[in-house]
């Protein structure tokens, strides 16, 4: 009865959906319907919550009479698993899309009490409408809570590579920063359906925009380092469709937060804010129909299975197309805001959006050139780093070098010169280190190590301008303890963001350029050597996991002579899909790390047994992880401001 | 059936309340001043309080102050005038009445009315309390996956667990319960031996080296042990010892007893052997160089220009190999990295090309 109850609060969530959709847009001026309307939101993501919980009772009791349950778990995976099976399958992932997007319909529901009535009503009439296309995909083209006639006597297992904690966590964060940008377009929609885009409205949508933006940070984050230890490769960002998939919304939304402060403090670019609002989004839903649509895998495979593509592209088509049609009728009346000077933060923070905006262009390119160029019967393709590094690392390279301007260029009419001149012991700190890294590291890199000086600039820029606003070293100590304590929350958190950048971008240059790979297949008692480690395969054993069988290799890892650390790498057998995975062996040196994968066994010279082992040596690979959860650090903690709680309606 | 309308009028009921509650709530809200005056003051406030703490020069305070005025009063001009808000509580009354409704129509449309949940541990305490003649093989061996779970040290639970997998054919699933029945019962030879077996159905009739271990340790514990000496005879001739081998069998035939069922298949077995001067079941061809020793070159190879990728020719040969190999993947992979180290060599492009057709 339980999945058959879910199945109904999903069918329950999509007429409350529909009802909400109504309610809201006709409740702008009619307040008992705007009243409905929020009942509606947070019934239609409670409605959802029992339906999604009912697929987790589904998994976890592992019932095969589920469709998604007998084919994506099985009895003996281990119980986090089962949960997170729930979101691991096509079907469970657009129902925690859904879950979401209507927990973001509530939470503006509940938490907007200081929004103007019309205003809060159509943004959550907006919301209803794209719960209704999603809900109603979910609900007839991929319900996970479909059943089985003859349900099967055992479950064909979630692909091994998935289960992960890191990849367990890795889409709910994804789609709670995804979706979190459902909320910026309903706005954006609502603001043009009223007319009115100005400072108020800006500052409505901001904490909106940190929250999808800061969690859609961790998301990538997460699955980047899952990529990092679980494919086995030693890389972490591959220009992966499906990564560059999450990665425009990101750029987006990056520029979304800039151009919104610009909104609400000078009230200009409200135009272009709104049009980054519905443009973060659209990317979302491409981002959803890239990945889930199965036309990565080719566009023939697109083909073989167009249902589910097509209404995704054509959910895509309706809702983007509305807003962006909107946009087009109502956003030349749109009043227009402050006039700024070219030399002003207003115009530094446009050319950030400029290149952030012609960044992603080139990631949309390489990302979809190989498809149209499939689609249209040419060759297959694969556009891969050369391309994102002749066309989006010299964009972001400039943007990153204004960066730490802005922050100390006035707003309206700035002086350029004055800035410049603040920043000059971090420009004069950032030379010296890249110069420093070009003459003392071997083999010498001059790219890279314009990289590592950008980083340094990056780091010293945002702890410069933290200086400069405290006064440090030009006032008195109570002073300046009183200006530290004083700053508002969300200075504290631009100032992270900015040097969370610089940190990664210290660790990308870092370990891209002077990464160390040795492979070797060795016997036991062989030795691998790796830079200035030494690996020695000391035994290999066999480990009975919950369900999957591993060798697992005991490798002991040296440095002339002394024992650094000892690795256990795994190669591990998942007999319910007959899948093979590595589990890396990962040992933390400061802020590198020693990266080791066990093969597959084969045959020696001698015909003994032999393993193929890999090792890499990743400098300040650290730094790759550290630098963006700082960044969305920054981001939740501008989030907790005070003056953002304004808009949140916790003090009218 | 009864409970579940019961539960799905409850959810209903609770969606259209909280219709009914919010509409009730906003009706009798009175209408205040635009929150976005609230939002413009503040800012002036803010702009105010950095002044006091002299976070923000002067210049800058009074041009700020100016403009967050500008605006604030601009939005009290605007919302002057409220529009006419009318009540419209019986419309929302229908609509939370009819959105159940609604609910069920699609319910019908995409659920499966009245299909009760089968959750595993209940499916498995019916098939343990049925009658083992009407269960098949995959049945019983999930029985069997549950009873080892209780008993872990009853190696001949294990061995009919191994058994019900075997004939469901899962070889893989049976050699595993074989290997913990063994390791259970060392002193066992039918459970060597049938362990072997399992080796031999995993590998497709052949003979390997796990499969020969276990015939060996089935004929240490039992030297009569008849699967054992039959299959390792059967080895010896495979291995090209014919003479051996033959005598092996024929020993085995010797000791059967008159009436035995298998006497007339072994006897004909020995007759083809000894015509064919080997094994009569297709093997195959051995001018082949080993495919597993292929393999071990290739994947030498690959893992060469892991560690020293600087070699075209190299990976154009690596790409042909998977090719030829069928290793799609990692046909791909390799092909995808070279591309990238030469992206800048359209020869070596267009021979990598040629060399994954």
């Amino acid at each position: 009865m339980i999945t058959e109850l879910g199945a109904f609060a999903l069918a329950l969530a999509l007429a409350l959906s529909i009802a909400q959709s109504a309610l809201g847009l006709l409740g702008g001026r009619r307040p008992a319907l705007a009243g409905a309307g929020e009942g509606a939101a947070l019934a239609t993501f409670l409605a959802v919550a029992a339906a999604f919980s009912a697929l987790i009772v589904a998994f976890v009791t592992s019932d095969f009479s589920v469709a998604n349950v007998a084919a994506n778990s099985h009895t003996a995976k281990p119980l986090l698993y089962k949960v997170a099976g729930a979101w691991g399958s096509h079907e469970g992932s657009m129902l925690l899309w859904c879950l979401i997007l209507t927990a973001y319909g509530a939470a503006v529901a509940v938490f907007g009490k200081g929004l103007p009535a019309s205003l809060k009503s159509r943004v959550l009439g907006v919301q209803g409408l794209l719960g209704v296309l999603f809900l109603a995909y979910t609900t007839f083209a991929s319900n996970p809570l479909a059943r089985l006639i003859e349900p099967p006597i055992e479950g064909r297992s979630l692909n091994p590579l998935l289960q992960d904690p890191a990849l367990a966590a890795h889409p709910p964060f994804l789609y709670l920063g995804y979706v979190g940008f459902s909320v910026v377009f309903s706005f954006a929609v609502a603001a043009l359906i009223e007319g009115r885009v100005d400072a108020a409205w800006a500052r409505w949508v901001r904490p909106w925009t940190l929250a999808a933006w800061s969690l859609l940070t961790v998301g990538i984050t997460l699955g980047a380092f899952w990529a990092y230890y679980e494919l086995g490769w030693g890389g972490w960002w591959f220009w992966d469709p499906v990564e560059n998939a999450s990665f425009m919304p990101w750029l987006i939304g990056a520029a979304l937060l800039h151009s919104a402060i610009v909104t609400e403090k000078r009230g200009a670019l409200s135009g272009w804010t709104v049009f980054l609002a519905l443009a973060a989004f659209t990317f979302s839903m491409l981002g959803a129909f890239l990945v889930r649509s199965g036309v990565l895998t080719s566009v023939h495979a697109f083909a073989v299975d167009p249902t589910r593509g097509v209404l995704l592209l054509t959910i895509m088509a309706i809702a983007s197309g509305a807003g962006f049609a909107l946009f087009a009728w109502r956003a030349p009346a749109l009043a227009p805001g402050g006039v700024f000077a070219p030399a002003s933060r207003e115009s530094l923070i446009v050319l950030n959006n400029i290149l952030l905006t012609a960044a992603t262009a080139t990631v949309l390119l390489g990302t979809l050139f190989p498809l149209i160029r499939e689609a249209i019967g040419g060759e297959t393709v694969s556009v891969g780093p050369p391309f994102f590094n002749l066309t989006f690392v010299p964009l972001m390279a400039l943007a990153l070098m204004i960066l730490p301007l802005g922050p100390l260029t006035a707003w309206k009419r700035g002086d350029l010169r004055r800035g410049a001149d603040q920043l000059k012991v971090a420009a004069i700190v950032a030379v010296l280190a890249g110069a420093t890294a070009y003459v003392m590291v071997s083999p010498r890199k001059a790219m890279a190590s314009a990289g590592l000086a950008l980083g340094f600039w990056l780091i010293g820029g945002a702890l410069t301008e933290a200086a400069v606003r405290v006064k440090a070293f030009r006032a008195p100590w109570p002073e300046v303890r009183r200006r530290l304590t004083g700053l508002p929350r969300g200075t504290w958190g631009m100032t992270l963001a900015h040097a969370g950048l610089g940190v990664f971008t210290l660790g990308a240059c870092f370990e891209t350029a002077w990464k160390v790979e040795a492979a070797e297949a060795l016997a036991v008692g062989g030795q691998l050597r790796l830079g200035g480690y030494e690996l020695s395969l000391d035994e290999v054993g066999t480990v009975d996991g919950p369900n999957y069988l591993a060798e697992r290799g005991v490798i002991r890892v040296t440095r002339s002579g002394k024992a650094v650390c000892t690795a256990l790498p795994e190669r591990r057998f998942f007999p319910a899909g007959r899948q093979s995975t590595s589990e890396v062996a990962l040992c933390n040196r400061g802020l590198d790390q020693i990266y080791i994968v066990l093969g597959e066994r084969r045959a020696a010279a001698d015909g003994g047994p032999a393993w193929l082992v890999r090792g890499y040596f990743n400098p300040w690979v650290q730094l790759i992880f550290l630098g963006p959860l700082l960044m969305a650090l920054g981001g939740l903690l501008s989030l907790s401001d005070r003056r953002l709680r304004l808009a949140a309606g916790n003090r009218p | 059936m009864f409970a579940f309308w019961i539960a799905a009028a409850a959810l209903s009921a609770g969606a259209a309340g909280l219709m009914l509650r919010g509409s009730r709530a906003a009706a009798a809200r009175v209408a205040g001043e635009d929150p976005a005056l609230a939002v413009h003051r503040r800012q002036l406030a803010e702009i105010d309080d950095l002044a006091a703490r002299d976070l923000l020069p002067a210049d800058a305070v009074r041009a700020a102050r100016a403009e967050a005025a500008r605006r604030l009063l601009t939005v009290a001009g605007a919302t002057a005038t409220p529009g006419s808000v009318s009540d419209r509580r019986r419309t929302a009354l229908a609509v939370a009445a009819v959105t159940p409704l609604l609910a069920v129509v699609l319910y019908l449309a995409s659920g499966a009315p009245g299909a009760p949940d089968q959750p595993y541990a209940q499916r498995l305490a019916d098939w343990r309390k049925a009658d083992p003649a009407t269960l098949d093989p995959p049945h019983i061996a999930a029985v069997m996956r549950a009873i080892v779970v209780e008993r872990p040290t009853d190696a001949e639970a294990f061995k009919h667990l191994a058994l019900a997998e075997m004939t469901s054919g899962d070889a893989m699933a049976a050699s595993a319960a074989l290997r913990r029945a063994v390791a259970l019962a060392p002193e066992r030879a039918d459970l060597w031996a049938a362990l072997g077996e399992v080796f031999v159905a995993e590998g497709d009739g052949e003979i390997g080296v796990d499969a020969r271990k276990a015939f060996a340790e089935a004929l240490k514990q039992d030297p009569t042990s008849l699967s054992a000496r039959y299959f390792l005879a059967r080895a010896d001739i495979a291995d090209g010892k014919l003479a051996e081998g033959l005598a092996g069998w024929r020993a085995l035939l010797a000791s059967l007893p008159a009436g035995d069922s298998s006497r007339a298949g072994l006897a004909a077995e020995i007759a083809a052997v000894e015509k064919a001067g080997g094994l009569v079941q297709a093997q195959p061809a051995p001018a082949q160089p080993d495919a597993a020793a292929i393999r071990g070159m290739v994947e030498r190879l690959a893992a060469r220009l892991d560690g020293a990728p600087d070699d075209p020719e190299g990976w154009v040969r690596l790409v042909k190999a998977w090719s030829v190999l069928g290793e799609t993947g990692k046909r791909d992979a390799a092909r995808a990295r070279a591309r990238g180290l030469y992206a800048d060599r359209p020869d070596i492009l267009r021979a990598l090309d040629e060399a994954a057709q």
